[in-house]
């Protein structure tokens, strides 16, 4: 994984041996695109005779039953049916109809961000490179890209920017897009500014940019800032860049994701990003015998794509949960039965989201002194193994071996790094003194006074 | 058969009444008996594990379902925390209690859930008044009920002749230690606030020693062999539950964990095969 900011340039490279895992046939996280996934769990549940499977069915409400008959939840169905609920598991998303049903409070605030997601063809990577195995993130004051890697030749993107820098280009050509996504891997940022104007120009003219006026522009702003041609960070001759005419491939090739050929139709989406985190994962008095799962109890900033893992990682507690719970014979449904589920998820979310939240907070900002800190915070994490090695444990990726002590050593480690101005302060102790004191105190300031969704 | 001074009663009127008013709170996880809630799941998990462990010693084909199908008591079974789990693992399970609120308490909980109603069936009775059926039990339980009875001496062989030969008695009480005393009375009742004040009598709590005794000399035929300072894992085990306020839970003490019986504690025993 290769992460870099997107106005210093300051760049961190994270490999699977930094955390003692074969680079080839392992690496440190595996993408995994959502449809096979699911394929994948409704194949493993097919396998269970016991279970009922009821699809294309809507949930219209939920009903409490009157109290003298117990209080359960009951569940109203689009097909007229009615389930009686022992425990009521909603794993039912951002606008979680359990999490309304239980009253529980849930508190957050928007980015003023919109991530447009979508599933990009490159060409593959050339015999003297290495494979498309390496994540690229870059940091930029608009929001964080991200390029994941699908197969040799088709990649993943995660494209976080102002919600109406997202519309315009959302609303232009699928080559536009790609040329885009091209340039914010490339271009200084005050050039990709002056690019979102032009389109966004457009945009209110309303006539969508062509794809030959942002080529004409990229290569115009490449010139401008002396960007050689057979470097890789010019985009302006994407087309022609197959394998058989590569030749030998620009040194820096590998600091950057393989250039975009074109956007696979309906792929294109785009959502609102948002930090939320409920109170409690428990459903009590009126609400009880109901628990909540995954993005209904919390939704993070994708930027480390952890969205999906925090949710497993609370599908797989709960499980374990609820099978003590049987084995003792309790009942499933009970504030008693299910507290070692909060107990064990909610400080750990709770972590985990401020540390997304932080590293959003502290990226999109291009105020000066803290660039410059956060620049020092990458360089001189890049040598600190261990930290890197934490950063990455919480950005999903688990040893396979020594799992459990890796855990314990590191996950302090990272939380202690990341929670204080995500690293920079860690970095600066470690240092003692590379961060001059003045700057440390103007960015624990800036952490304190920055509100939710004043973020950049 | 006991000797007719000893055929009195074992409830305590007053002890019944308190019992009686705080009936609707049974099912409160939060309320009055939160502590019992928390405690529940290790008390089964206590008992799953002596049948476990007795059944794998005998060498019967032991399967996960210790219980199901063992025809269990539950003795003073207040709103039915204990009988309700028994009769979700399979047991047969009859709750009895000395005081009729707590047992229609019991009664309507478990009507709301469809899954009790094939195992599990209340009474309003005493034990001393089942000796008269002809009913035995494999298993027979008493939870947080010893420190709240008359003539514990009484209530404690009603609870032996109750069961079949080679039945397991498991009961859960509060030691009379000044940590309990502290513990229980002090800090719960009157400082925390926890449990309704008058919950507890310190003279009326037992200590695990006086328990393991009563077993050497009791009847005929000792359940524990009275030589031995300490009973065998296959005649009695005496196991303290201690709570950990930092995960609002109760957890099984490890076998002889230093001071562990100090204070909640449960104790098993055996009846010999006849
Ligand atoms: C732009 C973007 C990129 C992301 N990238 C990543 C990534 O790379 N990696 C990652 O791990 N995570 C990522 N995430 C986060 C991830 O998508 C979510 O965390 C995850 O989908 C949450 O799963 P969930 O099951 O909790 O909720 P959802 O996926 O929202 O599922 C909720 C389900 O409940 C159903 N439902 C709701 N109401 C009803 C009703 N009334 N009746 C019947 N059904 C109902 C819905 O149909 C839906 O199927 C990303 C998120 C965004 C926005
Ligand atoms: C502390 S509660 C315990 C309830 C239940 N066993 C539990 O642990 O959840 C004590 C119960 O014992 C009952 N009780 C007290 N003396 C009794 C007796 N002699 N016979 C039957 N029940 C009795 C009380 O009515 C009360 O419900």
């Amino acid at each position: 994984m290769e992460v870099w900011d997107g106005i210093s340039d300051a760049r961190i490279h994270f490999s699977a041996s930094d955390i003692g895992l074969d680079e080839n046939t392992q690496g440190m996280s595996r993408i995994t695109e959502n449809i096979n996934l699911q394929r994948g769990l409704l194949r493993y549940l097919s396998t269970m005779p016991d279970l009922h499977l009821i699809d294309k069915t809507k949930m219209t409400s939920i009903v409490r039953e009157h109290e003298d008959a117990g209080g359960w939840p009951l569940v109203h169905l689009d097909n007229s049916k009615i389930l009686r609920a022992r425990l009521l598991i909603g794993a039912d998303g951002f606008n979680s109809p359990v999490r309304k049903y239980a009253q529980i409070p849930s508190y957050g605030w928007s980015y003023d961000t919109q991530a447009i997601v979508a599933t990009m063809f490159h060409s593959p990577r050339g015999p003297l490179q290495r494979p498309n195995t390496t994540a690229y993130q870059r940091f930029l004051p608009t929001g964080p890209i991200a390029f994941l890697p699908i197969s040799p030749t088709a990649s993943s993107l995660v494209w976080s920017i102002r919600p109406h820098i997202a519309t315009a280009i959302m609303a232009s050509s699928l080559s536009v897009l790609a040329r885009m996504i091209n340039a914010a891997y490339r271009l200084p940022h005050d050039s990709l500014q002056y690019l979102y104007n032009r389109i966004l120009e457009h945009q209110n003219a309303g006539t969508p940019i062509s794809v030959d006026e942002v080529i004409e522009e990229v290569e115009f702003r490449e010139r401008a800032h002396g960007i050689d041609t057979t470097s890789a960070y010019s985009s302006s001759h994407t087309m022609e860049n197959t394998v058989e005419n590569q030749g030998v491939p620009p040194a820096d090739s590998e600091m950057l994701p393989p250039l975009v050929t074109s956007i696979q139709p309906g792929t294109v989406a785009s959502f609102p990003l948002r930090f939320n985190h409920t109170e409690t994962y428990i459903g009590e008095g009126r609400g009880s015998r109901t628990v909540l799962v995954g993005d209904a109890a919390h939704t993070v900033h994708p930027l480390a794509g952890q969205g999906l893992n925090l949710g497993l990682a609370d599908a797989e507690c709960l499980a374990r949960v609820i099978n003590n719970a049987v084995l003792s014979g309790s009942d499933i449904g009970t504030h008693a039965s299910l507290l070692p589920y909060t107990q064990e998820r909610y400080f750990q979310n709770h972590k985990m989201m401020s540390v997304f939240d932080k590293l959003h907070k502290l990226y999109t900002t291009s105020f000066g002194p803290i660039v410059q800190a956060r620049s020092m915070g990458l360089e001189v994490l890049n040598e600190f193994d261990t930290v890197k090695a934490a950063i990455m444990l919480n950005a999903g990726s688990q040893p396979r071996q020594n799992e459990a002590s890796l855990r314990s050593t590191v996950f302090n480690l990272a939380g202690s790094a990341l929670e204080t101005a995500s690293g920079v302060k860690k970095a600066a102790d470690l240092t003692r003194g590379a961060v001059g004191s003045m700057v440390m105190n103007g960015i624990q300031q800036w952490m304190k006074t920055s509100r939710p969704g004043q973020s950049s | 058969m006991l000797p007719s001074r000893l055929l009195r009663s074992t409830v305590n009127a007053a002890e019944i009444s308190f019992f009686s008013r705080l009936s609707s709170q049974w099912w409160d996880e939060r309320g009055e008996f939160a502590f019992l809630h928390q405690m529940n799941p290790v008390r089964m998990q206590f008992i799953r594990q002596k049948l476990l462990e007795t059944a794998c010693d005998e060498d019967e084909t032991v399967s996960q379902n210790i219980l199901k199908g063992l025809q269990v008591l539950d003795v003073g079974c207040g709103g039915g925390l204990l009988s309700e789990s028994l009769a979700r693992l399979g047991a047969r399970t009859v709750g009895i209690d000395a005081s009729e609120p707590n047992i229609e308490i019991a009664k309507h909980h478990a009507s709301t859930d469809s899954r009790l109603s094939e195992n599990l069936s209340y009474m309003h009775t005493s034990a001393e008044s089942l000796l008269s059926q002809s009913r035995r039990y494999d298993v027979v339980c008493s939870m947080e009920v010893l420190e709240h009875v008359d003539n514990p001496a009484l209530f404690l062989s009603t609870c032996a002749q109750l069961l079949k030969p080679s039945g397991h008695l498991f009961l859960s009480t509060i030691s009379r230690t000044p940590l309990a005393y502290f513990l229980t009375i002090m800090m719960a009742e009157n400082v925390l606030r926890r449990v309704a004040p008058g919950t507890h009598t310190y003279s009326k709590f037992i200590k695990p020693s006086e328990l393991v005794e009563f077993f050497q000399s009791y009847g005929s035929c000792p359940w524990i062999a009275p030589s031995a300072a300490q009973p065998t894992r296959t005649e009695a085990e005496v196991r303290g539950i201690v709570y950990n306020p930092l995960s609002s839970s109760w957890n099984l003490a490890p076998r002889d964990a230093w001071a562990a019986t100090e204070c909640n504690y449960m104790f098993w025993v055996r009846k010999p095969a006849e």
